[in-house]
């Protein structure tokens, strides 16, 4: 080990790595919550020594109330912000969102995010090693639903010390986590920041769940859930991937990334393209377009950071997920929020439109909740609230970071 | 020529005298939240503003109002009736494509309506119609016809006519002078600048 303050004597190199930038988080290390006590799922079942692996940036205040939850969504986990190595490709997914200075200011709050119970990126999942068995778990891992996530991480934040949430926030499924956490902990969750997300899981959004789910159950390594650990319904995760993240995009951000761009345009030469030309043309079901090799390549890379059971698991949790259903309606679920809320829909998303965005908003103000609806104008689809984009920083920023009470200035 | 960040504030106040204390206020078009502020301040009212655009919602975000982004009736349409004590739609009438509509469905989710618009009919106005053969230019409407968002002038005239014939109550009016500050003592299509009105069904 070198010390720190001598490791980097010679002068930085022309272009800074982005780990060194004044506003990212640099380097980070994740953390292991083990819940003392046997975990209850809503199903009744109980969990032992149930791990929840979570990533902190900031500093937890005095008063114990400047904390952010951050909620990921299907695919995430808990890296949401900062580094591990010098070597990663990529920072944390939700790296352009929080660090010192930017929309989630870690000078100023304590950002906790954590991977969901079931999932595969160090929290208990259908993956992890059943101590009583030493058997992973597969199928016998008991079932999920969105409120064991909420209740988890409720845990986690206790045992962090956490007095009270300043805000939480989420897309996508972790919007239905941050609803719900203001719903079950009313008294705990000041804001609640929900985007392009959903009260009431769609026949849409089930549809598409439930090709992912056939394309894993129906690859023969799937074995009912008990493949090892090296092999797996690869071919059918892969499948399931490709087929969501299409549902993530739009038609014209894949046509303005993709269009009819074809890999033969880029790989041949132009006289071997003319000789092919005049060939009789045979069916050719190789790769063709750059659209395939991206969707080829998100199958790939998503196979080997995911698991197949977790997927299973969580896309019947996002099912499961219904509002209306759960608390008689809408108005009922929200009537216990004490929460100050956001509620933010992105135009070209069609997995969860601005429709049921706005739906979420609506109930909250019928319920006489202190509750705003943003829509901003994107063409990325569900991704959009992802998006580097200033208006949404600023949005965020202005929710967050508001003085309680403002003096009035006539000057506008 | 009256500066048009004192005219807001005198707008302001007089909404701010209609309004009661604690009550449950939709402003429709609310722009970047300074009436919904004011009236948070000084009447603690629980606030709700609508506007089209993405920054003014973020204005008002950032500045503790709640808002929503959208089309008015549409946001209007999913609220019980009686939902709020008054809608406030100040110098926004002139804007709509549907008035009647839009003062319907807010006469239906409010007990009280509160409307104020430039007086078309305002003889400065007139003039600028007859002498000049121009769009009517003032502190409020600054930009000329070219630059300017699609209009639909209003009256006094106008709008008191329509009142009465869709049965609707004028509980409360204010007429002011060009200054927007005088009371008009008289003859308020040709002398008011700027009308508000209280209504109720």
């Amino acid at each position: 080990m070198t010390d720190e303050n001598q490791a980097n004597p010679s002068p930085a190199p022309a272009s800074a790595p982005p780990y060194l930038a004044d506003d990212d988080v640099g380097f980070v290390a994740p953390h292991d919550f083990v819940c003392p006590h046997p975990f209850t799922f809503k199903n009744g079942q109980q969990l032992t020594g149930l791990t929840l692996r979570y990533e902190t940036y900031g500093t937890l205040n005095a008063t114990r109330d400047n904390a952010v939850l951050i909620c990921h969504a299907l695919s995430g986990n808990h890296h949401a912000a900062g580094w591990h190595t010098p070597d990663d490709k990529k920072p944390g997914w939700w790296n352009n969102l929080i660090g010192p200075g930017k929309a989630v200011d870690t000078r100023r709050f304590f950002v906790i995010c954590a991977n969901v119970p079931g999932g595969c990126s160090g929290s208990t999942g259908p993956s992890s090693i059943n101590p009583a068995t030493n058997e992973a778990y597969g199928l016998r891992f008991p079932a999920l639903t969105i409120l064991d996530m909420v209740r988890a991480q409720k845990l986690l934040l206790d045992h962090l010390g956490v007095a009270e949430l300043h805000t939480v926030i989420g897309g996508s499924m972790g919007g239905m986590t941050a609803m719900l956490f203001a719903i079950e902990f009313p008294r705990f969750t000041r804001r609640l920041l929900a985007m392009a997300t959903t009260a009431r899981e769609g026949a849409q959004a089930i549809a598409f769940n439930e090709v992912g789910r056939q394309a894993i159950m129906q690859d023969p390594a799937w074995l009912n859930g008990d493949y090892t650990r090296e092999g797996g319904p690869r071919v059918g995760l892969a499948i399931a991937r490709m087929m969501a993240h299409i549902t993530y995009l739009s038609d014209a951000s894949m046509d303005r990334k993709f269009g009819r761009r074809t890999i033969q345009s880029r790989e041949q030469s132009p006289q071997l393209r003319t000789e092919l030309a005049q060939q009789p043309a045979a069916a050719d079901f190789n790769l063709q377009f750059e659209v395939e090799s991206y969707l080829r390549h998100q199958g790939q890379t998503f196979i080997n950071r995911f698991d197949a059971n977790s997927y299973l698991y969580i896309t019947r949790a996002l099912d499961q997920f219904d509002l209306d259903h759960a608390y008689g309606s809408l108005e009922n679920a929200f009537a216990p929020v004490l929460a100050e809320s956001l509620v933010v829909g992105f135009t070209s998303d069609w997995l969860f439109p601005p429709e049921q965005n706005r739906q979420i908003a609506q109930a909250l103000l019928r319920a006489g909740k202190r509750a705003s609806y943003a829509e901003l104008a994107t063409d990325l689809g569900h991704d959009s609230f992802l998006l580097e984009s200033e208006e949404l920083y600023a949005l965020i920023r202005g929710f967050l970071e508001r003085a309680p009470a403002q003096t009035l200035d006539f000057a506008i | 020529m009256t500066q048009p960040v004192e005219k807001r504030t005198v707008d302001m106040q007089i909404i701010g005298d209609w309004v009661e204390p604690h009550t449950r206020v939709l402003d429709l078009g609310c722009g970047r939240g300074e009436l919904l502020d004011y009236l948070v301040q000084t009447k603690h009212v629980s606030a709700l503003g609508v506007d089209l655009d993405f920054a003014k919602i973020t204005a008002c975000v950032h500045r503790g109002v709640p808002a929503y982004q959208g089309d008015m009736i549409a946001c209007m349409a999913s609220f019980p009736a009686r939902h709020f004590d008054r809608v406030i739609c100040s110098r926004t009438v002139q804007e709509l494509h549907a008035p009647a509509t839009v003062i319907a469905e807010a006469l239906r989710v409010a007990r009280s309506v509160t409307v104020g618009f430039v007086n078309h009919g305002f003889w400065k106005n007139r003039l600028d119609l007859l002498v000049r053969g121009r769009k009517a230019r003032n502190a409020v409407y600054t930009t000329a016809w070219a630059e300017s968002r699609p209009a639909n002038p209003v009256s006094v005239a106008d709008f008191e006519d329509f009142c009465a014939a869709e049965g609707i109550r004028i509980t409360r009016r204010a007429h002011l002078l060009g200054d927007w500050k005088t009371p008009c003592p008289a003859l308020p299509n040709l002398l008011a600048g700027y009308a508000l009105y209280d209504l109720t069904r």
